[in-house]
């Protein structure tokens, strides 16, 4: 196993690299990260223009560039990705893309680890109850809750829950649930249980949503993964043992159940993320999807190539734990 | 084993909660004041540096974040009349001298920062520093984004113990807006030095100029103070600055929301998390939903933007004025601002003139005299008639050549833009001429290098214009995009920059209008409206004020908390 870990490892090091050379001619060649400088009003001097230019390095050939991005050789010391400098952003020098997206990763992982535990534990619930009574009512019904998440575009269903927190605060004339931001202006004058209330409510409307647009597909794998099981020779076995239907399900059935669902959902929270940049704009959070969104707005060439990589860099690590975990849990898989 | 699992079963739900709930713990620093009448604004950008003279840093976002933290001499009022600020003022600063142009400021003796240091003429050298666009006073040009009038100065000198501060123009050099100097602020040089910057080195300038850009400042010369912790991209909370030297405000507290998801506004103010905005855009969804919103009010004006048409004039087939006069002559302009703005803010009218708003003291109308934006295509038929073309069924031709389709451009996803477009396209129709709608995701690069044939795009500005037509339509300024090439404008243009009053300089600003209207270079359309609302339940005494980037924000110290 530690020599398959090391060679996927190692593999992963070309993916990267080649990835790193798509980010960073997909982003540079997508337009003049100065333009905005340039429609100012009154024009900025053409002094002003060249700095900026050497400033964003963008006086330099796109290989030069690159390597830059890459390295730091020969650069300003504000840059070099293994160095673990991504880059001057347009935004201005109080702009850090490290530190924004250091700041930006704990808010998102706040959002999604909540989304995620809600996520898994309602599909896995749901899943099993559907397999469990396959065709009844009920397994139609959450059939259909499943499909109407999956089908509903995030935004729309962001805004159908924002208003249904509204409907909740003026119906019961409390102002519980929050409809922008992580949390309110005056924490620090919080106590400890009014700071957990306000991030409470901060955070159950784009949770909800997030968890949603996640449980559904989950929530199929678990139910397709149940039935698989529910049939096998070994749980028929287990039953005709005079095992109790609850044990049989619970313990033979529902583990190895679960493992599909654990390498689908290893893949599918790093999937999340593209979920996050609607939720995060429609609810305001300074998350990872905010940063992107506002990177791609303000034309900030480093800090889009910052989150891609970031992007690229999870996409690659999910894959690995993902087949390492099918290993682990399932004692049939053995690497060589 | 049973009880271990159950154990780790445990953990990992331990651990999942406190990732849930991480950092569900306040913040360490607690001195906040907690106001007792507090105010959300939301801010639609976020800012990109804190020293506004910077290019990073002179958004009307940066400028609202500050707002009654940096003293000014002076601002724009709502009617776009010029006031001085009487708190920091003893005086009302004039002309003393024609030639060289000279003007004095007297401070007011207790005008001092929040840490006790008195606001004095240092503060106005660094200013002027700062935008000299000289290497020998600021290196670098101290990242300057705009040194048009400040370049102009021979000095700035301080007297009577740097309370009286004499500017001094370069002889010859004359700039009608003179009293602008300043206008979005001052900033405390006496900080400078103390974080041991040398300013009376290029060097020292330059270093004092990013230490301002990036770091919020932590004293104030106005009504409001900013509070630690605030952040350019999320939240900048401002508490009143107990030690102000003129009358305190009534809203204690103000907090600068940075909110770019316009859908999330209205809810958000309905929810009593936000009391109002003014934001840069314009939106129909948010004003449709401020329509139906209980408690508010919201209004809607011509703002300082304006949209307009531009042609290249190095394009060849539109090289032939006669054929630029027919298509501005055949678009439809009270039609176009009608369909986009017009069911919203039904008041809106045809902008007549590139440099004044329709309203401004100045305006003259330039262009319906010559039949622009008229949508008379038979004029416009006529016009390309007495100049050899012909209309054969929907193909015009020049000498039997058919005139080549046109690319109009505009930025892409601006929703008004693209019903003038389309309109556009529509009414050239009429006279036979193809227009080929495109859209760019890149306005500066399109338009820098000139990847069009017509483009739709807007300019802003406040009511201070003297060197506007100099950026628009001067033959050498980098902002004259589709290149026009007018030795008759330069003159003009150059002529309304260097004169002592607005007055003389509107004269040229005008004359200049008028020969670019008559070259057909630029269509003005409409000055786009802006729209701001507010929580009437909470808050009383907003305006906007659309001659400022400020807006709504500028009269924030009047503003008072409804009982």
């Amino acid at each position: 196993m530690l020599v398959y870990t090391a060679r996927r490892f190692a593999v992963a090091i070309p993916v990267l690299l080649a990835a790193s050379v798509l980010v960073f001619l997909m982003v540079d060649l997508s337009g003049d990260p100065l333009s905005d400088l340039r429609m100012q009003q009154p024009p900025p001097s053409p002094e002003t223009i060249a700095a900026a230019e050497a400033r964003y390095y963008l006086d330099r050939s796109i290989p030069e560039r690159y390597w830059l991005w890459m390295t730091g050789i020969g650069g300003n010391g504000d840059i070099g990705l293994l160095q673990g400098k991504f880059g001057p952003s347009v935004r201005g020098g109080p702009f850090d893309i490290g530190e924004q997206l250091a700041s930006g990763i704990s808010i998102t992982i706040r959002l999604v680890s909540a989304a995620i535990v809600m996520a898994l534990g309602l599909a896995i619930v749901s899943g099993v109850i559907s397999a469990m009574r396959q065709y009844s009512k009920l397994d139609y019904t959450l059939t259909f809750i499943g499909f109407l998440a999956l089908a509903m575009p995030t935004f729309w269903l962001g805004a159908l829950i924002r208003e249904g927190g509204l409907w909740f605060n003026k119906t019961t004339d409390t102002s519980f649930f929050y409809t922008i931001g992580a949390n309110s202006a005056r924490v620090s004058n919080m106590t400890g249980w009014e700071y957990f209330l306000d991030s409470a409510g901060h955070l159950v409307l784009p949770t909800v949503t997030l968890m949603l647009t996640s449980y559904a597909a989950w929530s199929r794998y678990q139910r397709t993964s149940m039935l698989e099981v529910l049939n096998s020779d070994y749980v028929r076995l287990a039953r005709a043992k005079g095992v109790r239907n609850s044990v049989v399900v619970r313990r033979h059935a529902l583990r190895t159940a679960l493992i599909p669902l654990v390498t689908v959902a290893t893949i599918g929270i790093v999937g999340i993320l593209e979920g996050v940049v609607i939720i995060e704009t429609i609810f305001q959070w300074r998350g990872l999807g905010y940063f992107f969104i506002e990177a791609v707005k303000a034309k900030d060439t480093f800090a889009l190539m910052a989150w891609l990589m970031l992007s690229g860099t999870l996409v690659v690590l999910a894959n690995l734990i993902a087949d390492v975990l099918y290993g682990v849990l399932d004692p049939r898989i053995r690497y060589e | 084993m049973e009880n271990r699992r159950k154990l780790l079963g445990a953990a990992a739900v331990g651990v999942s909660a406190a990732l849930v709930l991480g950092a569900c713990s306040p913040p360490a620093d607690d001195d906040g004041a907690g106001g007792a009448s507090s105010v959300s604004w939301i801010v639609n950008q976020a800012g990109g540096g804190w020293n506004h003279n910077t290019p990073e840093g002179g958004s009307v976002y940066v400028i609202q974040m500050l707002h009654g933290v940096l003293p000014v001499p002076g601002h724009w009022d709502p009617s776009g009349e010029w006031q001085w600020n009487t708190d920091l003022l003893v005086n009302t600063p004039e002309l003393i001298n024609e030639d060289p142009m000279v003007w004095e400021y007297e401070i007011n003796p207790d005008a001092n920062w929040s840490d006790g240091e008195p606001i004095d003429a240092d503060d106005f050298i660094w200013t002027w520093k700062m935008n000299s666009g000289n290497e020998e006073l600021c290196a670098d040009n101290c990242n300057s984004r705009g040194t048009l009038l400040t370049a102009q100065f021979e000095s700035v000198e301080g007297s009577e113990d740097g309370k009286t501060v004499t500017v001094t123009m370069k002889d010859g050099e004359k700039f009608p807006e003179w009293f602008t100097f300043a206008a979005d602020g001052l900033y405390p040089a006496h900080l400078a030095e103390a974080e041991g910057f040398d300013l009376d080195t290029p060097e020292g300038m330059l270093e004092s100029s990013n230490w301002f850009n990036e770091n919020p400042i932590p004293i104030s010369g106005g009504h409001y103070l900013i509070e630690e912790g605030a952040a350019l991209d999320g939240r900048v909370v401002k508490t009143v600055n107990e030690d102000y030297y003129g009358d305190l405000p009534n809203i204690e507290e103000i907090i600068l929301e940075v909110n770019t998801e316009e859908g999330s506004w209205v809810p958000a103010l309905s929810n009593g998390e936000i009391q109002g905005a003014a934001p840069a855009s314009w939106s129909d969804d948010v004003i449709t939903q401020l329509e139906d919103a209980q408690g508010v009010e919201f209004g809607i004006e011509p703002g300082g933007s304006w949209e307009h048409v531009d042609i290249n004039m190095d394009n060849e087939t539109l090289s032939d004025k006669a054929l630029r006069q027919a298509i501005f002559m055949a678009i439809d302009v009270e039609n176009i601002a009608t369909r986009t703005y017009g069911e919203k803010f039904p008041e809106i009218e045809p902008r007549t003139n590139h440099i004044f708003d329709n309203n401004s003291e100045f305006h003259e109308d330039v262009v319906t005299e010559l039949g622009q934006g008229s949508g008379d295509s038979e004029a416009a038929l006529e016009v390309l008639e007495d100049a050899g073309y012909e209309l054969d069924g929907e193909t015009l031709t020049l000498d039997g050549d058919e005139v080549a389709p046109l690319r109009l451009r505009y930025t892409a996803g601006h929703v008004a833009r693209e019903i003038i477009a389309e309109l556009i396209q529509s009414d050239l129709a009429k006279i036979g001429v193809t227009i080929e709608i495109e859209t760019t995701d890149d306005l500066g690069g399109t338009l820098s290098e000139q990847d069009y044939d017509l483009m739709i795009y807007g300019w802003s500005g406040t009511p201070a214009f003297a060197s506007s037509p100099s950026q628009f339509w001067r033959s050498d300024s980098g902002s004259n995009y589709g290149n026009l090439n007018n030795s008759e404008v330069d003159e003009l243009v150059d002529k309304a920059m260097n004169v002592a009053t607005p007055e003389e300089s509107a004269v040229f600003a005008n004359e200049a209008a008028a020969l670019v209207a008559e070259e057909a270079y630029v269509l003005p359309i409409v000055s786009t409206p802006v729209f701001y609302f507010y929580d009437t339940n909470y808050l009383s005494g907003v305006t906007d004020n659309n001659s400022q980037s400020r807006r709504a924000l500028w009269n924030q110290h009047e503003w008072s908390a409804v009982e």
